[in-house]
């Protein structure tokens, strides 16, 4: 079935059977197994590339597996920004990977104002509090 | 209102869970992960006595013993932010708002990248995460990779690669830039081998025949550092050739890879191009610990423990009443370390809630000592300074709280 | 493939080293100021997978000697999380 799977391992011993889940990634139909994440499963079925850099639009794809880059971001279910290698993979969920933005966020220098989270926001507004005061 | 959270179910959590739960205290933990067990899941190695440190097996003993104590354990909860309020602390997380009188913050380590170009591309993966995907998910990382970055962990790694069928074509150091000198200096990285050499798990005595001690043997054995690489295992590990660079269009299709001086600096000419299909980056480890930062714990930054940290004595306190921390937070050891200071966590958060017995005395004693013991007896050492880097630590925590 | 010679940093903002150490150079900036001039350490990430790296950046060019407070100042969320969820302050009393 997946080629990836370690099957046989000389100190882990013999991969037990487990249930088999169907999901999609880009429309397009794979299969996990039972305790895989959406990144375990999509990497054993050679699927390395989940989405691409909102601005530059570089490939980007899993890389601590453990929560900590956010580069595994993917939409499931409709809700984006959610970690592949966190997301215990289940029956006919929905993956979509994740796309260049059209307009571009990123102006740099001076008044540069588009948070995009809560720490750039309170950032932002704590630095132009700084400037003004020192203005 | 619990009586204790407790964030991150690696060994130091558990084990603090199952302390606290021993004397009934109301306990939390929660995790981020899919399952407990923190970075236990995936570690397996040798130890001299030919045993296997299974980390599967440790997490789910420790699991065990804390679902027997009946204790709450949730997964998938993410903290983002943390408030100090009266009598405790209230904790962000994306499951909602968690109260409790005391917190323990057991988040373990993350690790630190040696960026080369390229190292962006899908199939370029942290070493640690290559460990995860292949013991805990029993996925193959790909068919034939090579690891950046030579250390303590990746060597292991690299090994734990080879028992599932995976090519570890070789080990190299990564090309030298201002943020890589610690990992792609011959010589530095030599030194930083040097301590754990002579610990030597079978394979290792091999290396070790190659590490000198003193500055000038060590110079001569970079010098002489043989152009194929001093094999263990079977895998190749460089010291005298850098990956310069990762190519690929959508994934990593090879690397380019140098010879260099015995001081780093590449040799022009000596370019050579190698078919792979991962790629794993290993810069070490250092203590998550940015939770603790929110909360305006104190911090100090301290080399041997793997970075900065936050200010803590040996009975796992902070100066923030109610704060506790245990495991990697704390500096970069092993798991059995992590479990013992987990231990003595809970056992400190039981005296706080006002247990005054001969009995828990005797048991912190105890557990301290216990501390102890693993760390002077742990197989693998992240940074061979550790013991001076907690006597620092100590001083910091008097002086801080004396003043 | 474009950009692939650069050696990325942060990953999240895209930012290479070699703009971040012209950034340190021309404005002997600080931690803080590089971090806002640059965006680096600003992104997705919260600055997990960059921040030893700016650290050791600083370090480097302006001799910094590490400091005890953590340089890049470290703010919560630590991890994303959507206003929305800011908003709803669920509250668990178990
Ligand atoms: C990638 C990696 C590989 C390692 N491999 C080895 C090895 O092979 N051998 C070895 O001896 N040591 C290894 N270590 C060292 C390891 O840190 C210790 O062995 C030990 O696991 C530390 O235990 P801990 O309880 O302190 O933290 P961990 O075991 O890391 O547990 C911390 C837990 O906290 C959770 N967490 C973190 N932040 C949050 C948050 N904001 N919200 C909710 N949950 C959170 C994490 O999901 C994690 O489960 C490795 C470390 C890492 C990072
Ligand atoms: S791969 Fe790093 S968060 Fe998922
Ligand atoms: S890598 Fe810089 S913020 Fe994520």
């Amino acid at each position: 079935m997946m080629t990836n799977r370690i099957v046989n391992h000389p100190v882990l011993g013999k991969l037990e059977e487990r249930k088999v889940i169907q999901f999609t990634f880009d429309g397009k139909q794979f299969s996990g197994c039972e305790g895989d994440t959406v990144a375990s499963a999509l990497w054993a079925n050679g699927v390395k590339k989940l989405r691409v850099h909102e601005e530059s639009g570089q490939p980007r794809g899993l890389y601590c597996n453990i929560g900590h880059c956010f580069e595994c971001r993917v939409t499931v279910n409709g809700q984006p920004g959610v970690r592949a290698c966190l997301t215990k993979i289940e029956e006919n969920m929905v993956i979509e990977s994740g796309k260049q933005l059209p307009t571009p966020l990123k102006t740099k220098g001076p008044g540069d104002h588009l948070p995009r989270t809560y720490a750039e926001y309170a950032t932002k507004a704590e630095t132009s509090e700084e400037e003004n005061s020192r203005a | 209102m619990h009586d204790v959270l407790i964030i991150g179910a690696g060994p130091a959590g558990l084990a603090a869970a199952i302390a606290c739960r021993e004397w009934e205290l109301n306990v939390l933990v929660i995790d981020e992960f899919p399952q407990p067990g923190g970075r236990l899941l995936g570690q397996l190695h040798q130890e001299p006595s030919g045993r296997w440190w299974n980390g599967i097996d440790e997490a789910r003993n420790l699991l065990d013993k804390a679902n027997d104590l009946d204790t709450k354990i949730r997964c998938g909860v993410s903290a983002y932010h943390i408030e100090k309020v009266d009598h405790g602390f209230k904790v962000h997380t994306n499951q909602g708002v968690y109260e409790a009188t005391n917190l323990l913050i057991a988040t373990g380590a993350a690790e630190s990248a040696v960026p080369i170009p390229g190292w962006t591309l899908p199939g370029v993966i942290s070493i640690g995460a290559a460990q995860v995907m292949t013991n805990v998910y029993r996925v193959r990382v790909g068919h034939k990779g090579i690891i950046v970055g030579v250390n303590v962990l990746s060597v292991a790694i690299a090994r734990e690669l080879q028992l599932a069928g995976v090519e570890v074509h070789s080990m190299a150091l990564p090309a030298l830039n201002l943020v890589n000198e610690e990992h792609g200096h011959p010589k530095k990285v030599m030194d930083r081998l040097l301590p754990i050499a002579h610990l030597a798990p079978s394979a290792w005595v091999r290396l070790g025949r190659y590490f000198a001690r003193g500055t000038w043997a060590r110079n001569l054995a970079v010098r002489f550092y043989p152009r194929q690489g001093v094999k263990i295992w079977g895998i190749p590990i460089h010291l005298r050739k850098a990956v310069t660079k990762i190519n690929g269009n959508d994934q990593v299709e090879s690397v380019t890879v140098c010879d260099i001086t015995p001081d780093g600096d590449l040799i022009p000419g000596t370019e050579q191009t190698i078919s792979v299909d991962f790629v794993c980056i290993a810069g070490g480890l250092y203590p998550l610990a940015e939770l603790a930062a929110v909360l305006g714990c104190p911090f100090r930054y301290i080399e041997e423990l793997g970075g900065y940290v936050p200010v803590h004595n040996e009975q796992m306190e902070t100066p923030l009443d109610g704060l506790f921390v245990a495991g990697n937070i704390t500096g970069i050891e092993n798991a059995k370390v992590a479990r013992a200071q987990g231990t003595l966590a809970g056992l400190s958060i039981v005296k706080r809630m006002g247990q005054v017995t001969g009995e828990l005395e005797e048991m912190i004693d105890d557990a301290k000592e216990r501390v102890q013991r693993e760390r002077e007896e742990a197989i693998i050492q992240f940074h061979p300074g550790i013991q001076q880097g907690r006597i620092k630590m100590e001083a910091v925590y008097k002086k801080i709280c004396t003043t | 493939m474009k950009g692939l010679e650069k050696i990325i940093i942060c990953r999240c903002e895209e930012v290479d080293l070699e703009e971040i150490r012209q950034t340190v150079s021309q404005y002997g900036s600080s931690a803080r100021e590089t971090k806002l001039r640059t965006r680096a350490g600003m992104g997705y990430c919260g600055g997990r997978i960059c921040r030893p790296m700016l650290d050791a950046i600083l370090k480097k060019i302006m001799g910094d000697k590490p400091q005890d407070q953590i340089p890049l100042k470290i703010q919560p969320p630590v991890r994303p999380v959507t206003l929305a969820r800011l908003g709803d302050g669920l509250h668990h009393d178990d």
